[in-house]
């Protein structure tokens, strides 16, 4: 073949290898293969899962270290109601002696009234804002100070409300029982007025959710007024009602020593992996209600310290007795978890190794590779440029003088 | 009978074909960087013999003229390769400044989409706190913000590679004008038997820079060079040329219209131009539509999963992104369509600490969208099908170089001047000139010596 002109063939070589070595640097220096999608399309988009798993491997983790302290908040508070109910044992076993005088059973019921406020405290607990034990009304504390009497803000004499008052549709109106451990949720459906509330309050009274003698009435006054006749334990009720208005408690009809449980049952659960959620928190109403009502027990306790018989106080130390056996039986659940998050925490770093394991295989470059492809450039555009400089000024011309 | 004067008259002639041929030597090396300059040689021939006493003589040579040395087959591959390189180039850049928006990076899609979904668990460690639902919302932001600049990208390659298809055209008509000119010249020159020499090499590479713009058929006919686009529209036609012309269709874009104004836009291939509509009626109106389709499921899944639910003040969840109507357009225009923290609708019970909705929320990551695939999955395709596309752009835009290059060995071999062959011609030619000057100084001496003959024999 004739050859003409070499240097477009030498400017290609040059141009490719210089391609080769810019190439070959950019991998030492990133460390990566893959630069841009087009390096390798097929990784590329394995690349975008990978990342996104990885990604919520991260998120697992960090949802484990959230929850891990709010559970083990929740731990170490039933763990001080069962020392708490214990020290109630120790004194309700005493004062059911014969021996224990009236001034001796005094003292131990103030003792309980005692016990009673710290259990409610730790029931109460919260962790960063979140009462742990209220189910997933967890903003506002679950055991609230119960009274008799409840009334509504709207209705006078003037004007009062009237049993075909029409409630707006959707509201709730949720009366909780102290006695009963249970809360009656009202939603008005449309059409709903006084009169169906009313109903619905005696429907709840007669399955047993509201004790006996809780009633809902129009007072004197014209408001609606719920209440109860139980003189120990109390209610307490709640409205976002417009025609009702939000419901108080009437002065001086708080009963002592008698607590409602206002938070619901529902468990909310947090993903810790892939297919695997944990129930975050055990409501109160499951830990503290469920089976025997560990406060109503420490209130039948007091009541029975302060007038009651040897046999009343006996039976009340054996229904607290009867309180710590379903707590620990309760919180199994909550400690099962606890166990869970310490070993899926333990599972997830090493799903983190696999990942990026698996991320450097994708677009990580081989170092040794690498450097040795770097050399190897680095070589091929040394000789290409050498053979240019060597070939290019040679003519013909150079050796007729 | 031979004589000194018919002697001497051919000796002119050897001096006279020497001198042509250091003529086109010195044009030949002149040009040996000229593109697309095709070497010449001198075409000899031997002078018609004369008759001398019954016996034929040699009447000395004659210069025929200067040939070009073509190979028509190598420069109509090169000017297909040219239309396939114009193509792919075209192809290549608008894909490259694309893909760099599907990188992997802090804020391309799957990272904002992956963002959302972790702020998401996120908030289901502490449904109420208002810093994790402004990290939702945040996160429901860049992922919108991720979306629109993508689209952004895309369209604006479009609208580029529209204004592109302008010039193009009006590049391709200027070419068509300058060859069809050149036509009856050559026509001219090679109805005398002439080579079309320097014109010829002009028109050449006209319609060279003519196919780096659309792949063009090449017909020779008497009138000269006949040029069509690939499906036959007729460009150059003798000496005259047929412009194309450009008009707003009615999606918006720049269409092609040959000279009767029939619209010829899906016709044409090959070139810059070829590649350029590729790239902007195919290519991107592809990923568009995909990315489209994605941010529009995505969006209506997100909005199922917060209607499942109630917000913060226990109301039913509205809507969590403004999602088009029509799947067109969606990824351009997704917006967030809550600005309130306390309006996710994180509840499943009503109550503002549940985050029992969230896993909803949380499904779609792993749910398949109508598309058949899960969102991570569908950005995945969209990233591999920009990537792929790029890598195959690329892997044409080097193949056509190097095909070139071996292409333009080839016609070189032929066409081209060889600085060394030129030397030696040199050489050769100054040797017969010298030659040929010492048989007219010999013929010179002779007639001297006749002219003396009488003078001497009176001496």
């Amino acid at each position: 073949m004739r050859v003409t002109n070499t240097v477009p063939d030498m400017q290609y070589d040059i141009q490719l290898s210089q391609q080769n070595l810019a190439t070959a640097q950019q991998q030492v220096a990133t460390g990566l293969r893959v630069n841009q999608p087009s390096d390798d399309p097929t990784a590329s988009a394995s690349m975008i899962l990978s990342l996104a798993s990885s990604a919520n491997v991260d998120q697992y983790t960090s949802n484990v270290s959230s929850v891990l302290p709010q559970m083990q908040t929740a731990d170490s508070a039933v763990s001080s109601i069962v020392t708490s109910l214990n020290s109630a044992i120790t004194l309700g076993s005493s004062g059911a002696t014969g021996t224990s005088s009236t001034t001796n059973r005094q003292e131990a019921a103030t003792q309980v009234q005692g016990i009673l406020s710290s259990v409610i405290s730790a029931a109460n607990t919260s962790y960063a804002g979140t009462y742990v034990f209220g189910g997933t009304a967890s903003t506002t504390p679950p055991f609230v100070a119960a009274s008799t009497t409840f009334t509504s803000s709207q209705g006078s004499a003037a004007s009062p409300l009237t049993p075909t008052t029409t409630l707006k549709a959707g509201s709730v109106t949720t009366i909780s029982d102290a006695t009963t451990g249970e809360t009656m949720t009202f939603k008005a459906a449309a059409g709903d007025t006084i009169a169906t509330l009313q109903t619905a309050v005696d429907t709840a009274v007669s399955n047993g959710t509201l004790s006996a003698g809780t009633t809902a009435t129009i007072n004197a006054g014209g408001q609606l007024s719920i209440a109860t006749n139980s003189s120990t334990a109390g209610i307490v009720v709640s409205s976002n009602d417009a025609a009702l208005g939000s419901m108080s408690a009437v002065s001086d009809t708080q009963v002592a020593n008698a607590y409602a449980y206002v938070g619901n049952s529902s468990v909310n659960s947090v993903q810790v992996g892939d297919s695997m959620s944990v129930a975050t928190n055990v409501p109160g109403s499951q830990l503290f209600t469920s089976g025997t009502n560990v406060i109503g027990s420490l209130t039948g306790l007091i009541s029975a310290l302060q007038s009651g018989t040897s046999a009343q106080i006996g039976t009340a130390t054996t229904a607290i007795t009867t309180a710590i056996e379903s707590i620990d039986q309760q919180r199994i659940p909550l400690d099962n978890t606890i166990s869970q998050l310490n070993s899926q925490e333990s599972y997830l770093s090493q799903e983190k190794v696999t990942l990026t394991t698996q991320q450097t295989s994708l677009v990580g470059a081989n170092l040794a590779d690498a450097a040795s492809n770097l050399s190897q450039a680095e070589l091929d555009n040394d000789a290409a440029l050498a053979a240019a400089a060597k070939a290019l000024p040679q003519t013909l011309l150079d050796y007729l003088k | 009978m031979a004589s000194l004067n018919s002697a001497l008259s051919m000796a002119v002639q050897s001096l006279d074909a020497a001198t042509g041929a250091i003529q086109v030597t010195n044009n030949n090396i002149a040009n040996a960087n000229t593109p697309g300059y095709v070497r010449q040689v001198p075409v000899f021939q031997e002078a018609k013999p004369g008759e001398d006493n019954g016996l034929s003589t040699g009447s000395g040579v004659v210069l025929e003229g200067y040939q070009s040395v073509r190979d028509e087959l190598i420069q109509s591959q090169i000017q297909q390769e040219t239309s396939a390189q114009g193509s792919a180039n075209a192809e290549q850049s608008s894909l490259q400044q694309i893909q760099s928006t599907f990188t992997t990076s802090t804020q391309d899609i799957g990272t904002e989409m992956s963002a959302l979904f972790t702020s998401i668990s996120s908030l289901s460690t502490n449904a109420s706190s208002t810093s994790s639902q402004t990290a939702v919302l945040t996160a429901g932001q860049n992922l919108a913000t991720a979306f629109n600049t993508a689209s952004n990208t895309l369209t604006s390659q479009q609208s580029g590679l529209d204004a592109q298809v302008t010039h193009d055209v009006s590049q391709i008509n200027s070419l068509t004008k300058q060859i069809a000119a050149l036509n009856p010249q050559i026509v001219q020159l090679t109805a005398t038997g002439q080579d079309g020499g320097t014109l010829q090499d002009q028109q050449d590479q006209l319609v060279l820079k003519l196919s780096a713009l659309t792949s063009v058929a090449i017909t020779q006919t008497s009138d000269g060079v006949t040029l069509s686009t690939g499906n036959g529209t007729a460009l150059v036609v003798g000496s005259q040329s047929l412009a194309l012309q450009t008009k707003t269709g009615s999606n918006g874009t720049q269409q092609v219209l040959d000279q009767n104004g029939s619209n010829i836009t899906s016709s044409l291939t090959g070139g810059d131009l070829g590649g350029t509509i590729q790239t902007r009626d195919t290519t991107i109106p592809g990923l568009l539509n995909q990315l489209d389709t994605l941010a529009n499921q995505f969006g209506n899944a997100f909005n199922s999963a917060q209607k499942a639910g109630f917000d913060q003040s226990g109301k039913a969840g509205k809507d969590f992104f403004t999602v088009s109507s029509t799947v067109a357009g969606s990824a351009g225009t997704i917006k967030m369509a809550i600005t309130d923290p306390s309006l996710i609708a994180s509840s499943s019970d009503g109550s503002a600490g549940s985050s029992g909705n969230l896993a909803n929320f949380s499904a779609v990551q792993t749910t398949n969208l109508p598309s058949g695939q899960t969102p991570t999955s569908a950005y995945g395709s969209l990233v591999y099908n920009v990537a792929s596309l790029t890598s195959n752009a690329s892997a044409e835009s080097s193949a056509t170089t190097a095909s070139l290059l071996q292409l333009n060995d080839q016609l070189s071999s032929v066409s081209g001047v060889s600085i060394d062959e030129e030397s030696t011609n040199l050489i050769t030619y100054q040797q017969a000139y010298e030659a040929a000057a010492r048989v007219v100084t010999t013929i010179q001496s002779l007639f001297q010596v006749t002219m003396s003959m009488g003078t001497a024999s009176a001496a």
